[in-house]
């Protein structure tokens, strides 16, 4: 992993942008929205995965609750994204190479894998159990899983500002 | 801050609240950052029940959701997980009370948060005691409106103060 101790993660922290961010309210407000954003994407998808849990919600059908909902959870993602890229910029180089910043990107990875086996292979099956409660094993696994990573990024990205 | 608040940082400084707290969080391994993430979990069901009923409420979310039956499935969320809230936001307000108690921030993350459930309680009270309440005239449902609205300003607000309690200097004495 050469790239991650590269001399241009300290070009990225010496962007004037990156020196405005860090040294300004601007950190702190970004931080807050992200945070902010960051439930949001949880709390968004939580009804979700419940409902493929076969937990809750089940008097909706699956693709009900999914395309009302999973919507929510990518324009918080992106308000998440944008702002942790403004906070990550203020300290590329020590981000990159913070195991708990590594950590978070893994696991932000194999949340992103497990739903899209979910919406690109699982779905298309979707007439056998869109209003199943119980569900079926396989729909209860993605679900769980989808809690458990997302609880890890939170965590892993919580970390981070522990070891920074 | 008022005096009675600040008494309250006193009367915890330096109690067996403070050395339990502080011993859970120093010799327990990723103690403050697994609470802290526990803490953030709970404002993401937060998130997905009352915040997410203020915006189905106000026309912005699941459409195919009824209003009475959103809110008796998922008010029990948000009380358990402001009771979870309660427990890991302690273990940092015992921890430093005079951190918080003196905290100009932390007192307005409680004005946010004290009204955000008497109006939570409010909604669900009158859903509880007639199905249907809130949907049952146009009255209602704007009045309805009005609450979700503040409730929603009112969530974000506590999500907001909670965080910036850690930066409490840079409003307070700015560069």
């Amino acid at each position: 992993m050469e790239f991650l101790n590269s001399p241009k993660w300290i070009d990225v922290e010496n962007w004037p942008i990156s020196w405005e961010i860090g040294g300004t309210i601007w950190f702190p407000f970004l931080e807050s929205i992200h945070v902010i954003a960051a439930a949001f994407v949880v709390g968004s998808i939580l009804m979700v995965d419940l409902r493929l849990i076969g937990f809750a919600a089940v008097k909706y059908s699956i693709s009900t609750l999914s395309k009302e909902l999973v919507p929510w959870t990518w324009a918080a993602f992106v308000v998440a994204t944008v702002t942790g890229l403004g906070m990550f910029i203020t300290r590329a180089a020590s981000h990159v190479v913070n195991p708990a910043f590594q950590w978070k990107m893994v696991l932000l990875a194999l949340a992103g894998v497990n739903m899209a086996y979910f919406h690109f292979r699982v779905y298309k099956n979707i007439a056998q159990w869109d209003n199943a409660a119980p569900t079926p094993t396989h729909l209860k696994v993605i679900g769980s899983l989808s809690l458990f990573l997302w609880s890890g990024v939170m965590l892993a990205g919580r970390w981070v500002g522990h070891i920074i | 801050m008022p005096d009675f608040f600040t008494s309250i940082g006193t009367l915890l400084e330096g109690s067996f609240l403070q050395s339990g707290a502080l011993w859970a969080l120093s010799t327990i391994p990723g103690f403050p950052p697994i609470i802290q993430t526990v803490h953030i979990l709970g404002i993401a069901v937060v998130m997905g029940s009352v915040v997410l009923l203020d915006l189905r409420i106000l026309g912005l979310a699941v459409p195919s959701q009824k209003i009475s039956e959103m809110t008796s499935r998922l008010m029990p969320w948000l009380w358990w997980a402001l009771a979870s809230n309660l427990i890991s936001g302690a273990f940092f307000l015992f921890g430093r009370p005079l951190r918080y108690f003196n905290n100009p921030i932390f007192g307005w993350k409680l004005s946010f948060l004290i009204p955000a459930v008497l109006l939570a309680l409010f909604f669900q009270l009158m859903n509880k005691r007639e199905e249907g309440y809130w949907e049952s005239s146009s009255k209602r449902l704007w009045s309805a409106r009005a609450i979700a609205l503040l409730s929603l300003f009112l969530w974000i607000m506590v999500a907001m103060a909670g965080r910036w309690i850690a930066y409490a200097e840079y409003i307070y004495y700015p560069a």
